[in-house]
């Protein structure tokens, strides 16, 4: 798999992230360091615990890293979500929370077959 | 904090004149330091690795750490990559502390966000941020603001160091100007040439403290500097003043008092005949104090008989300054007066009539007076340099100069360099903000950051300092006083089980004015954690037979004589016994074999004996036990002979003991010891296996001690 087929299953935008980047080789670092990147995790802490101030920083987190990392999909659900917890606690989280979650697991999973890929490729 | 250094360094081709501020070695080479600070460790990755080869890169997490990392290297740190939404303190919160303390006018930040509403914009920028990045991070246009800021930075600030060396230079010659100038009144009037600047240094002392006072007039640090300057010329016109008057030692006659008096009017001429300059505020001080500074506050001065507050205040403060220096120096008509009596004259109206709040507040510094100029006339005028600084950091806008803080930066160097060479553990406390600074070195090697504000609270700090150390550590800093300010100790810090011994020193520091409180202190941790257990070690070694572990023939002695000097009333039993057979042992077995006896053999003496019993080998095979008894030591002495011996392996171990008792023989190390080897000497004659008390009547003197040396020998290897 190539790092922009990789892109394509992400739903991200690999000729932008490229254009700003300048070198495949730190797309590909980024992307795969974002594999243990815990801001996810946070969000989910913070959503279960009805947390506004943890919630809306890990979805303004979610939101930057996609944004730089050229995830479209996860930028754009990760954003709404920051703008609905911007000011206070809102329901609404929910919904769009699950949204989030379908483009992060996508995001996780084609990074994870474009790791192992790379893995097969160089025994 | 990430520390990551970038490898290329800056092209310095712009700077030229910089070496010569900037006298570090290897100064040439300047690694700009940025600091990025994001709550996401991805995004400052993705910067920094946008921008670590050409800047050296520090991160911070959150608004605080920001903040830490700022006050730490303050002008040294050339931007400031700035998140909005952060943990702990926020991009905007951070900011405003920027402006408060006084950063942001030094240190540009750019503000890196996605947040781009316009109000978000309108806020950062009126806070101070030069620039946007906005997310998604592309990297040229990154790495171009970046390399533009700063660039723009860097000439201002040098531009700001040549007008800071270029002030300095003005003043410095100015003042030497005056100086000379001054000096050519007192070459003729046979003075010692500290007149000047006695009465300057006082004069500034007064300004100084009436500003401070509620009721007194408030002088701007400008108005100080011009005043006390312009005190140097108040005896300008007695240049035109013959030197038979001058200088006649007895009292002047009335006429020449007219002409002595003259000197204020001359002075002042000469002042307002100058062709330029007339409105520099200088030239009118100077103008005003040499006119008026022989007025009296009840009109009865001359040359114009003024009254009250009709003299300018700066010639009343001049007055004053002149009468005291002129009391407590000797001059041709008399000798100096000390420093309390001609406060007390001068409190008392003796010697002219001021103004009652110059009077009260010439009182209130009158006590520091006295050091205050000693310490001028010892040192070579540390205080005009002072007095330079100062006006160079209060002028104009000039926030701090580049060069002071480089000059700071300098001294930080060393510090650190000496603190990294000798491995101690530097720190300086201030107690308003509750603020700890350790030595960078210090600081990596215990993973602590080298700022940690309110300490007393902080665990990872804690974690070092047990409590009872924290406890000595309070006591000894109680102790400490303004006069005492210095203290030292020894003490173990460390992670549990990791403690180290240290020797701390520090020195409290006081407030300089008013009732003395701590500000804070400095000191330093030495670890001599090595050369202590060095010591410890060779003490311990000294004093223990290497083979068995129990004391050897020296350390025995000694402790037993301690012990019948500490009670000499007591009973003591002094047993010395030895192996039946051991040569046998050696011979058949190996020298192997014979040392493994006489360690079990010291394995079951341990066994049987009491902790304050004390056991030593005192020969080759020879044993040597010391007890206290009450009433009969022979049940004792028969439990311990039974207990010993045995078999080892197939060597069937058998022991003879020869007992001597103070009761017997005295108190007497020696007499005790050939007693007992002389009850041994028998016991072993008659075929050994037993234990005997010497009873006075075994007069031999052979004795059965053999040399240990050989054994020990092979103990080592």
């Amino acid at each position: 798999m190539t790092l922009k087929q990789c892109y394509d299953l992400l739903e991200g935008d690999y000729e932008d992230v490229l254009g700003r980047m300048r070198k495949e080789a730190l797309v590909e670092k980024f992307a795969l360091k974002f594999l243990n990147d815990s801001s996810y995790e946070s969000l989910q802490q913070g959503l279960a615990a009805k947390d506004q101030q943890i919630a809306f920083r890990a979805a303004h987190t979610i939101k930057g890293v996609a944004q730089n990392l050229g995830f479209t999909k996860l930028y754009e659900t990760s954003g709404h979500l920051a703008d609905v917890l911007r000011r206070e606690w809102s329901e609404e989280a929910f919904p769009l929370a699950r949204q989030v979650e379908a483009a992060y697991q996508k995001t996780i999973a084609a990074i994870k077959a474009y790791q192992e890929g790379c893995a097969h490729e160089k025994p | 904090m990430l520390y990551k250094s970038g490898e290329v360094c800056y092209d310095n081709a712009d700077f030229g004149e910089e070496k010569e501020v900037m006298f570090l070695p290897g100064a040439k080479k300047v690694k700009y330091k940025i600091l990025i600070a994001d709550d996401s460790e991805m995004n400052r990755s993705i910067l920094a690795d946008m921008l670590e080869n050409e800047y050296e890169i520090l991160e911070a997490k959150n608004g605080k750490q920001a903040l830490e990392v700022i006050q730490t290297y303050q002008h040294d740190l050339s931007l400031v990559l700035l998140d909005i939404v952060m943990p702990e303190m926020d991009g905007f919160e951070v900011l405003n502390e920027m402006n408060c303390r006084g950063y942001i006018s030094d240190i540009p930040v750019i503000m890196i966000s996605a947040e781009s509403s316009a109000s978000h914009v309108e806020r950062a920028y009126e806070l101070g941020v030069v620039d946007f990045i906005s997310r998604p991070f592309d990297a040229l246009i990154v790495r171009r603001r970046v390399d533009n800021t700063i660039l723009l930075y860097a000439k201002q600030k040098k531009l700001m160091d040549l007008a800071a060396r270029q002030i300095y230079e003005k003043e410095r010659q100015s003042r030497l100007m005056i100086e000379i100038l001054s000096h050519v009144v007192e070459f003729r009037n046979c003075e010692s040439g500290l007149h000047i600047r006695r009465v300057r240094l006082l004069t500034e002392l007064l300004l100084r403290h009436m500003t401070k006072r509620p009721d007194g007039y408030r002088f701007s640090l400008q108005e100080i500097a011009t005043i006390s300057t312009a005190s140097a010329l108040h005896d300008i016109g007695k240049i035109a003043i013959p030197e038979t008057i001058l200088n006649k030692p007895g009292r002047l006659t009335d006429a020449e008092f007219a002409v002595m008096q003259t000197h204020t009017q001359i002075g002042a001429k000469m002042l307002d005949d100058l062709p330029v300059h007339q409105e520099d505020p200088l030239i009118k001080a100077a103008y005003e104090i040499c006119r008026w500074h022989h007025e009296r506050y009840d009109g009865g001065g001359y040359p114009d008989k003024l009254k009250g507050d009709e003299i300018p205040i700066s010639a009343q403060i001049v007055a004053l300054a002149d009468v005291y220096d002129a009391l407590t120096s000797d001059r041709v008509y008399k000798k100096a007066i000390p420093h309390k009596m001609a406060v007390q004259m001068i409190q008392d109206g003796k010697c002219g009539i001021f103004n009652p709040m110059l009077i009260s507040c010439f009182m209130e510094v009158a006590d520091t007076l006295k050091v205050q100029l000693e310490n001028d006339a010892v040192a070579e005028d540390p205080h005009r340099l002072r007095g330079v600084v100062e006006e160079l950091l209060k002028r104009e806008e000039l926030p701090a100069s580049a060069r002071t803080l480089r000059l700071l930066e300098h001294e930080r160097m060393k510090y650190d360099f000496i603190a990294a060479l000798t491995g101690d553990i530097q720190f300086e406390y201030t107690t308003v903000p509750s603020m700890l600074t350790l030595s960078y070195t210090a600081a990596n090697r215990l993973g602590l950051p080298e700022v940690i504000m309110d300490p007393e609270h902080n665990e990872n700090l804690l974690a070092f300092v047990p409590q009872r150390e924290r406890e000595q550590f309070f006591a000894v800093f109680q102790s400490t006083t303004p006069a005492r300010p210095e203290a030292k100790y020894d003490c173990m810090l460390g992670l549990e089980g990791n403690e180290r011994w240290y020797h701390v020193i520090f020195r409290t520091i006081w407030s300089e004015e008013g009732p003395q409180w701590c500000t804070g202190l400095i000191g330093k941790a030495i670890d001599i954690h090595d050369a202590r257990m060095k010591t410890n070690n060779l003490e311990h070694m000294a004093s223990i037979d290497q083979l068995t572990g129990l004391l050897n023939h020296a350390s025995a002695k000694k402790q037993v004589n301690a012990r019948m000097a500490e009670h000499p009333a007591g009973n003591y039993a002094l047993a010395i016994f030895d192996l039946d057979h051991f040569k046998l042992a050696n011979d058949t077995f190996g020298h192997q074999f014979g040392d493994q006896v006489l360690i079990q053999t010291a394995q079951q003496l341990c066994r049987c004996i009491r902790s304050d019993d004390i056991a030593a080998r005192v020969g080759g095979d020879e044993y040597l036990l010391f007890l206290e008894y009450k009433t009969d030591p022979e049940p004792t002495i028969r439990r311990i002979f039974s207990s010993l011996g045995g078999k080892y392996k197939d060597f069937l171990v058998a022991v003879s003991f020869g007992v001597a008792l103070t009761e017997t023989v005295g108190a007497d190390y020696d007499a005790l010891f050939q007693a007992a080897d002389k009850a041994l000497y028998t016991v072993k004659r008659n075929g050994g296996g037993h234990y005997r008390f010497f009873d006075g009547v075994m007069h031999d003197t052979f004795s059965v001690i053999s040399p240990i040396e050989e054994a020990v020998e092979r103990g080592k290897k």
